[in-house]
């Protein structure tokens, strides 16, 4: 905070026109903190662990990335962007949980939901990639193979993400919770607290197949009791 | 002439009092909650909120009912009490007619609290003569248009302005910190004007009687800097009022119209084709009379009366920025998605019926050219491009298609979500903030059924489990069947095969092959609303199933009521 003043007293005391730079940099850079602008070289939002592990080089836009067979997952990494300013909205999943999207970091303001868009998926979708960052697509959608086409080529120019719960044809990565292991629930006792899940990331961009394991749930609770075993879950498992 | 006298009691030079007139309706709660239920002012009758009376009128008064009584004990004392709801809203809308009343009199009144009203009443006791005149005005006009009764009273200061209300006087300029001296500290608490404040006026009151301190003038004999060091804020601002001081300025209230549009239907309007017209109408009209003042505003509040009298009101966001001619068409698109809401049905509220009346209200009002845009975000860049798409969404689907949802306490998944038409602002009517006991605990499933789908939970033998009234489980759950996916063909295959039991029929939901239950927990019971016509009781288990495979995967929420399981979420 202190060196940023610095830099902005130091502007004034230089030339004009040396001024102007300084100042038009000063403000990108506050534009850039506070999330105005899209920056143009920035393509991807950064994930924070465990997210991290399963896409190293951070949440990319203008992409398709679709899960299988967890909407938490799918959730979470929503949530990743939503927590740094962005929009999203949720086309075609009725059974959205708005409780476990706002816990996995998703800012319930900044989203719109479009349960039910019938016929008009695909233009729905369209239109939702004009204006808004990632778009959650559900899984019974109206859409053909061309349209999923044209949606991934306007998602890459617009520089949106289209995060997709079905197989998608051609995504440009694939994450698939492969295996669960629930903690917390006996034969009659306790409650489901932590989850455990081995996921493939896989598609077009990533190459081969790796396996991660990672917690999905985590639970502060029995985390403490067995601090040692969280470090070790999330080693990978080719 | 005031200043003189009063300066001996302002030692450190504080700001002075003004002269105030009060205007005070007593016991306001009932006679305001029996004017609503068509009570006459001589029954005897009492507002309750949780456990006790807040307020009791005048005859009940006589026969011995006393505020802060349990409704049992009223009841016994005057068996033919009327017992009335407590509702804030209602006391402030009522009150509303006295202000009214009071405004034809005097300009620019200020409603500290629904009940009380205060006047300054140098410039209004001038233009009427004397402030016994004003008096015989003020009380007159109420009378008369609100159909109350209520007292005045004239002092320096808040306090003193209020006590003289209580006891009908008018006390002379200065001579308010010899008035209130005698009187008890408890009537400190008169002068709070929310509820809060109340409380911690109320403790302090109870604080300074057990000291020894029972009148107002020895608690205002005490040093100031005394008493901020032992009673903080409150203790400060309560001996300032002990000595008729005053702690700010009233605030009036202008009387400005609103900007306001009325239309009512030569006809009840049953069918929605009959209101696109109207709304755009209307919503045109409401545009004119924006421009006609100069202004524009940030919400529209869009309200309708039924045939059957019912009073529906819904709140509208509207975007400053469409200003520039787009405004009528974007309100016309909301107003008449509002109405259809209510004509059919799905918008929640009452039983549908014709509309007879139509409003819009403009709110947030600015001057127009007045309004900023936020300096950071707000209705620039990525939210306003974000929300002009939701609402081009919303011209393509209705405004239903579009949801903007909400996080609201609750017990259930499902009721734990408050979801609006997009641009819609209403309450969630649970709060988050109470304790909602027995709420399923987290992690919150990521899937949530809109509707919930039944489902088979079996025992080893291959019988349905249920849940007895004493909440036992008739045999631990070890198979549960969810329903297949209706697209797909081998599960109707095999649901058609004469194996399955459903011989000679495809009726019916197509059931999976059981899956194998790993582990489970509950029953946990929910009762809700038991007193009422939609309650709810429903025993909750937590599931852990086994895949097609034998791995452990899937988790589910199931709920049993009224003899089957239902699936309500999965932990996906």
């Amino acid at each position: 905070m202190s060196g940023e003043r610095g830099r902005i007293e130091h502007v004034f005391e230089q030339s004009p026109g040396i001024r102007l730079e300084a100042a038009r940099a000063a403000l990108a850079q506050v534009e850039a903190r506070v999330g105005v602008t899209r920056e143009a070289g920035e393509r991807a939002w950064p994930l924070t662990e465990p997210w991290s592990e399963l896409l190293p080089a951070g949440l990319p836009r203008g992409r398709v990335v679709s899960v299988e067979s967890s909407t938490s997952l799918l959730l979470a990494l929503a949530g990743q962007a939503s927590g740094q300013g962005a929009w999203a909205a949720v086309v075609g999943m009725p059974t959205f949980g708005a409780v476990a999207a706002a816990r996995r970091g998703m800012d319930l303001s900044r989203v719109a939901l479009i349960p039910h868009p019938g016929s008009q998926a695909a233009e729905v979708i369209g239109l939702c990639l004009e204006g808004v960052d990632v778009v959650l697509a559900g899984p019974r959608l109206a859409l053909s193979d061309a349209d999923r086409r044209r949606l991934a080529a306007r998602a890459r120019e617009r520089g949106a993400l289209i995060l997709v719960v079905a197989p998608w044809a051609g995504a440009d990565v694939t994450l698939t919770v492969e295996r669960v292991r629930w903690a917390g629930l006996g034969a009659g006792e306790g409650r489901l607290r932590e989850r455990e899940a081995t996921v493939a990331v896989g598609g077009r961009r990533v190459g081969a197949v790796r396996r991660v394991r990672l917690l999905l749930d985590v639970d502060a609770g029995l985390r403490s009791r067995s601090a040692v075993t969280g470090a070790q879950s999330r080693e990978e498992v080719a | 002439m005031s200043a003189s006298p009063r300066a001996a009691f302002r030692p450190d030079g504080a700001v002075g009092a003004v002269r105030r007139a009060v205007l005070w309706v007593p016991d306001w709660p009932v006679v305001a909650a029996a004017a609503e239920a068509g009570i006459g002012a001589d029954a005897p009758a009492a507002v309750l909120h949780g456990r006790g009376l807040v307020a009791v009128s005048a005859s009940a008064r006589a026969m011995g009912v006393r505020r802060g009584m349990r409704r049992r004990a009223a009841q016994r004392v005057c068996p033919d009490l009327a017992i009335l709801g407590y509702d804030e809203g209602r006391d402030s809308r009522e009150f509303e007619a006295v202000a009214a009343a009071a405004e034809r009199v005097v300009s620019g009144v200020e409603i500290s609290r629904p009940g009380l009203l205060i006047v300054p009443a140098g410039g209004a006791a001038r233009y009427h003569g004397s402030e016994e005149a004003l008096a015989e005005a003020l009380v007159g006009a109420v009378a008369e248009d609100a159909g109350c009764e209520c007292q005045f009273g004239a002092a320096d200061g808040l306090l003193g302005a209020v006590m003289a209300a209580r006891a009908s006087v008018l006390v002379p300029a200065g001579a308010s910190a010899d008035f209130l001296a005698p009187l008890p500290v408890g009537s400190l608490a008169h002068a709070a004007m929310d509820r809060f404040q109340r409380v911690a006026v109320e403790e302090l009151a109870g604080v300074l009687d057990r000291l020894g301190l029972h009148s107002l003038g020895q608690f205002a004999a005490l040093p100031a800097g005394d008493v901020l060091a032992r009673f903080g804020p409150t203790g400060a601002w309560a001996r300032r009022m002990a000595l008729g001081e005053d702690v700010a300025p009233p605030v009036l209230r202008r009387a400005e119209q609103d900007i306001a549009v009325v239309h009512a239907f030569e006809e009840p309007a049953e069918r929605t084709e009959q209101l696109v017209w109207l709304a755009r109408e209307a919503a045109q009209r409401l545009d004119a009379a924006l421009l006609d003042a100069g202004m524009r505003c940030g919400k529209v509040r869009i309200g309708a009366r039924t045939a059957k009298g019912d009073a529906l009101e819904r709140v509208w966001r509207t975007d400053v920025a469409t200003r520039a001619g787009a405004f009528a068409g974007h309100m016309a698109d909301r107003v008449r998605w509002q109405l259809e809401g209510w004509l059919s049905g799905t918008a929640g509220g009452p039983e549908p019926a014709p509309l007879v009346e139509l409003s819009l209200v403009a709110e947030d009002v600015v001057p127009l050219g007045a309004e900023q845009s936020y300096l950071w975000g707000g209705s620039s860049g990525a939210d306003a491009r974000a929300r002009r798409t939701f609402e081009r969404l919303q011209g393509l689907l209705g405004g239903e298609g579009v949801l903007s949802v909400a996080e609201q306490g609750g017990r259930s998944p499902r009721d734990r979500v408050h979801a609006l038409a997009w641009g819609q602002e209403g309450e969630a009517p649970r709060r988050i903030a109470h304790p909602w006991p027995g709420r399923i605990p987290d992690p919150a499933p990521a899937t949530v059924l809109a509707v919930p789908l039944e489902i088979q939970v079996l025992d080893a033998g291959g019988s349905p489990v249920i849940v007895d009234r004493r909440l036992a489980l008739s045999a631990p759950p070890t198979w549960a069947r969810l329903q297949a996916d209706p697209s797909d063909r081998r599960a109707r295959a095999a649901h058609r095969h004469p194996s399955s039991g459903h011989v000679g029929g495809a009726e019916g939901p197509v059931w999976e092959l059981p899956r194998p239950v790993e582990a489970w927990a509950g029953p946990w019971p929910v009762v809700e609303r038991w007193w009422a016509s939609d309650s709810d009781r429903r025993a909750y288990l937590q599931l852990a199933l086994r895949t097609d495979d034998g791995e452990p995967g899937l988790a589910v929420l199931v709920a049993f009521a009224d003899g089957k399981w239902r699936l309500e979420a999965l932990y996906d």
